[in-house]
């Protein structure tokens, strides 16, 4: 009876109860770390599954020379189900994926060239180097860095990444079907840009060298 | 000069020879007086800053920045202007600073009440300052900065960051529209995302 009551009351403290937060990985000194050491060599057997799908002959992003924190956010973000996979296969398999063959599958997949465009970007948007201050958007250039090759913390390179995804990625931040940015960062900047302009976006990305 | 004092020593270890480094009897005199000037200055720093407890303003509140969503006061949902005053009638406002933006990045307060604003961020130092009225702090990473003013005049103003951040620090502002009184009891939403 006690324990019953003593339940009611908890119940009755802990109040309402906080929405779900974007994404549940804080790059705390421990989680920083703890992605830096992520081993590259068990990464390697791990990432034939991963090889499957990610790979030249589809529209799946491709994962090679990507920020580690950033591979690693992704994945406990598909894990906890902050990040949803249309197809749910991500979903699935991050879940059975321990934090520690994340931080070694993200290791892996840093240390690889990454597969940079054939040249030739131009960007007619004016967005990714000025941004447009009366919409208060940002320049892509100024967490993506100048040659899209991403920032710390987990921001990600996106030199050579494949238009059709990069095109699906920022309509998903558009409609919010993607919310795994924390503070709704990118999905402030893409609600602001016309599919037109996501579209040319995109292009100028998957061509920067 | 003597070889054995310790500006020889420097010199010959970065390789320099006596006559590489010819100083004026004066000008070296007054190379003297500056460096002496920036010893006192320090010293007069270092008193201020551990006897006299001169910190940046603000008081003295920590909090995890990296984690800053996963807390109860700055968690996404939270931000903005706040349902409930305080007892005294203050309105408080929680915002998050971050590369490249304060969120919410759009807000609206009432004329000639007294607003406080509870300001972390998640990264680097950030400043916060609205043109044209008092209010305006710095944030610190692992620090709440508390500020509290009262805007006279209603309008729209800018909330800029002050201190450079990044390559993005030039579009890192938000939007306060400060509402007549009228406005602000029509007005039932408070903060929002635009």
């Amino acid at each position: 009876m006690k324990g019953i009551l003593l339940g009611l009351i908890c119940l009755g403290v802990a109040g309402p109860v906080l929405a779900e937060p974007s994404s549940k990985v804080a790059w705390t000194l421990e989680t920083l770390n703890f992605v830096k050491k992520g081993n590259a060599e068990k990464g390697k057997e791990l990432m034939g599954t991963c090889a499957g799908c990610h790979n030249d002959t589809n529209a799946n992003p491709q994962l090679e020379g990507q920020l580690p924190n950033y591979l690693y956010k992704q994945l406990v973000d598909y894990k906890n189900g902050n990040r949803k996979d249309p197809t749910t296969a991500m979903n699935g398999l991050a879940a059975s994926l321990s934090e520690q063959d994340m931080a070694d599958v993200a290791a892996w997949y840093g240390k690889q060239a990454a597969k940079l465009g054939k040249g030739g970007a131009s960007d007619p948007t004016g967005i990714v180097s000025k941004g447009d201050g009366k919409r208060m958007e940002p320049s892509c250039s100024s967490c993506h860095g100048g040659s899209g090759q991403g920032e710390i913390v987990d921001t990600p390179a996106l030199a050579g990444q494949k238009a059709d995804y990069l095109e699906k990625t920022l309509l998903a931040y558009k409609d919010g079907s993607r919310a795994n940015d924390i503070y709704r960062r990118m999905r402030l900047i893409a609600s602001k840009l016309s599919d037109q302009e996501i579209k040319q976006l995109a292009e100028y990305y998957s061509k920067l060298d | 000069m003597n070889p054995n004092s310790w500006i020889s020593k420097i010199r010959s270890r970065l390789g320099l020879c006596e006559q590489d480094l010819q100083i004026e009897h004066l000008e070296k005199n007054w190379l003297y007086v500056a460096a002496a000037m920036v010893a006192f200055m320090v010293v007069i720093l270092g008193i201020g800053a551990l006897f006299l407890h001169l910190n940046p303003p603000s008081h003295w509140e920590t909090i995890e920045s990296p984690s800053l969503h996963l807390s109860a006061e700055f968690a996404e949902d939270k931000l903005g202007v706040q349902p409930t005053t305080l007892p005294d009638g203050t309105i408080q406002v929680t915002l998050v600073a971050a590369r490249y933006g304060f969120y919410p990045r759009e807000i609206f307060v009432p004329v000639d009440k007294n607003i406080q604003f509870r300001i972390a961020s998640l990264d680097v130092i950030h400043g916060a300052h609205i043109p044209m009225t008092n209010m305006g702090t710095m944030i610190l990473p692992g620090h709440v900065s508390e500020v509290t003013t009262v805007f006279p005049k209603p309008g729209e103003y800018p909330l800029l960051c002050n201190e450079y951040c990044g390559m993005g620090h030039d579009h890192m502002w938000s939007k306060v529209t400060v509402l007549t009184q009228d406005e602000w009891a029509a007005h039932k939403t408070g903060g929002k995302q635009p």
